[in-house]
């Protein structure tokens, strides 16, 4: 295959995706400057580090249809009580707005929030890595509509709030932005909900940017829970002031085809953040976290533990970058990444990259991919458990570390979703 | 109930069991002493099913079926239980939801109902009852952060949970202190009867001042090279191995 050849393939895909993705409705940006970062950007290549274990041809190939079905998906977590809107293949479905003025919370979907508070609004959505990645530029070209929470400084939300964004069946592309936005001293809890049908075969570009102001407080649960064989590619970005704590947990319980990138950055002193995730691919899955941490300013910490499991044919990567800014003392950063391989064929690529350029920091991080502890195994297996049993059981435990941060309804549900694809009982 | 004849085993290229042969009644209490490294855990290993051990030669008949057909689980569904010189520690996995599995496990494999979840209680309190095991071990991971003596404790709180026909506890007495060593051997008294069978590996007599046994046997280089009556534990623990480990049949192994 030539330059040119690939050149006309990827704009080719480009175009179909904001054709269609436009002719669904988008959020008002400035086209040309986007599409020219687009153009001036590298369509990701094995070639490319940050693209080695992830291979995105078949997304060339991607139709592009526009959605026939969009009813709306049944709630998830229906005993959860929270502010929820729906979104289905990018666009708002449903769901009540919270708007309390210009000195309360919003939570609503950006195309409301957008009429009300547009300043704000579009220095949120001028956020995120629109510059540096071929996919975050396509989704930065032709965003969707997604959920927007504003939190005004001390404010402090009455119950979580849940974006729940379904892909319908079909190959769609969906390109849906969530903002959120924790003024100072602010506090909130949120959960995105990414779903989609049994028949979807399209792509999800979405993307997150989130502020959380100083002293703020965000947490944040994000499930993935995708049935069918679509693709997904989640662009979050998060920007702390200092003294902020924010949480991100996320679940990916199902996946065809997913890479995540996460990305905070600690624009502040004293800031905190956590970040876990756990995955499980099987069959022919495939799964890819990619981590950043800035560590911009001095006395931070970072916690970041991730595990997972591949099986079968499945693949799963993890890259995790810690940054540590000249300058930026005293910063504790720990990472983490745990995976468990189960069955030959199945593969494992784990990457930490610690950049360092101040010299009093306390920075820790292991990557460890193994097999079952046989030991254990032989142990549980001596009292009567069933092999199967028994690794169901060690895999349970070690994602528990895990799972058992997230709100018991959505460890439980995760659970569950783990449970009917490995065959646990 | 268990008969061992003539058992070779190696892990690699080592040679461990030479020639080991024992036979053991339903409701007899076996000893097997013996100096370190001599095979007593490879021997209980190898009871329960531990797979890195490849038998070479021999057999073991255990109620009439050839045990070494049996893969670890199968021989717990049979009614073997191995209480582990060192229990593993499982981070984790919760001591009572495992136990209920695997107890759960067996009873399917059994093809008996599951125990309700009032009956497995009931049974849980009775058997934490009978060797002290503290309510909070029970509910943290398996054996994470316990105590030698914890350990060991609930390795023999296993034992009364899942009523084996064979005990086999392999220096369940080692890092005991002397009110854990009477507790646990009061763990294992209670559970002696007509039906039940246990081999105590030890090598230290003070065990078997509170499990009385009815036979004793030595075990060195691979083999049982000599067997007696209890006090034959006495006079071990007098007189050494030396004395026994010396005799030429010991000196063949
Ligand atoms: N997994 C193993 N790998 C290598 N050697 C082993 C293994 N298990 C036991 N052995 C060797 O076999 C011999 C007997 O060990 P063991 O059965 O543990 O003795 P005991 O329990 O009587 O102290 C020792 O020499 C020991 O080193
Ligand atoms: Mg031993």
């Amino acid at each position: 295959m030539n330059a040119v050849a690939t050149s006309t393939k990827e704009a080719a895909l480009a175009h179909r995706v904001l054709e269609t993705v436009r002719e669904q409705g988008t959020l008002p940006v400035s086209t040309a400057a986007a599409e020219a970062t687009l153009e001036s950007l590298p369509y990701p290549t094995s070639r490319q580090e940050r693209w080695k274990y992830t291979r995105v041809a078949h997304l060339l190939g991607l139709e592009g249809e526009t959605a026939t079905d969009t009813t709306a998906p049944e709630p998830v977590l229906p005993s959860l009580d929270a502010h929820r809107l729906t979104f289905v293949g990018g666009r708002f479905a449903a769901g009540e707005i919270v708007d309390e003025g210009p000195e309360g919370c919003f939570i609503g979907p950006i195309t409301a929030a957008l009429e009300r508070y547009p300043e704000r609004v579009e220095a949120l959505m001028a956020k995120g890595f629109g510059k540096q990645e071929w996919y975050a530029a396509l989704q930065a070209a032709a965003p969707q509509d997604g959920g927007c929470i504003l939190v005004p400084s001390g404010g402090r939300l009455d119950r979580p709030v849940l974006f729940h964004h379904h892909m319908p069946n079909g190959a769609l592309a969906a390109q849906p932005l969530h903002l959120i936005d924790v003024a100072e001293r602010g506090h909130a809890e949120a959960i995105l909900w990414y779903d989609a049908a049994e028949n979807a075969t399209g792509l999800m570009n979405g993307a997150l940017n989130v502020c959380v102001g100083d002293h703020a407080q965000l947490s944040l649960e994000i499930v993935q829970d995708e049935k069918g064989a679509s693709s997904h590619i989640g662009h979050l970005h998060f920007t702390q002031g200092h003294h902020s704590d924010l949480t991100v947990r996320t679940a990916t319980a199902c996946a065809h085809w997913l890479r995540n990138d996460l990305h905070i950055v600690q624009d502040g002193e004293h800031a905190a953040s956590t970040f876990h995730g756990c995955y499980l691919p099987n069959g022919q899955q495939f799964v890819d976290h990619h981590t950043r941490i800035d560590h911009a300013y001095p006395d931070g910490r970072s916690d970041e533990l991730y595990k997972g499991l591949a099986a079968d044919r499945a693949t799963a990567v993890f890259n995790g970058k810690i940054m540590v800014h000249k300058d930026a003392q005293r910063i504790e950063a720990y990472q983490s990444n745990a995976n468990l391989l189960l069955g030959e064929q199945a593969s494992m690529f784990s990457k930490p990259e610690l950049e360092i350029y101040a010299d009093d920091v306390r920075c820790s991080h292991g990557c460890t991919t193994g097999q079952f502890d046989a030991e254990a195994l032989f142990y549980l297996r001596s009292r009567g458990m069933t092999e199967t049993a028994a690794h169901n059981l060690l895999v349970q435990a070690f994602l528990a570390e895990v799972l058992d941060g997230f709100r018991p309804e959505i460890r439980d549900y995760v659970h569950d979703v783990y449970a009917l694809r490995l065959g646990w009982n | 109930m268990l008969k061992i004849e003539n058992l070779h085993a190696r892990i690699d290229d080592t040679e461990i069991l030479k020639g080991l042969s024992l036979e053991m009644g339903a409701g007899e209490v076996h000893a097997i002493m013996g100096p370190n490294g001599s095979g007593k855990s490879t021997l209980a290993s190898i009871l329960a099913g531990r797979e890195e051990y490849e038998v070479t030669e021999g057999s073991i008949t255990f109620d009439g079926v050839d045990l070494l057909e049996l893969d670890a689980t199968e021989r717990a569904v049979a009614g073997i239980f191995l209480a582990f010189q060192y229990p593993v520690e499982i981070p984790g996995v919760s001591n009572i939801n495992f136990l209920r599995s695997a107890l759960n496990s067996i009873r399917e494999q059994r093809e008996e109902a599951p125990l309700s979840g009032k009956d497995f209680l009931a049974k849980v309190k009775e058997c934490a009852q009978l060797v002290e095991l503290d309510g909070k071990l029970r509910d943290r991971s398996v054996n994470e952060g316990f105590s030698g003596g914890e350990k060991k404790r609930n390795e023999i709180f296993q034992m009364a949970m899942l009523e084996p026909k064979l005990a086999v506890l392999d220096e369940t007495d080692s890092g005991l202190d002397i009110d854990a060593l009477r507790i646990v051997s009061h763990g294992v008294n209670s559970m002696r009867n007509g039906g039940r069978s246990f081999l105590v590996i030890t090598h230290y007599q003070r065990l078997l001042d509170h499990i009385v046994p009815d036979h004793v046997h030595v075990l060195a280089g691979g083999r049982i090279v000599h067997s007696g009556g209890k006090e034959l534990a006495l006079e071990l623990e007098e007189k050494g191995y030396d004395w026994i480990v010396d005799t030429p049949a010991a000196q063949q192994a």
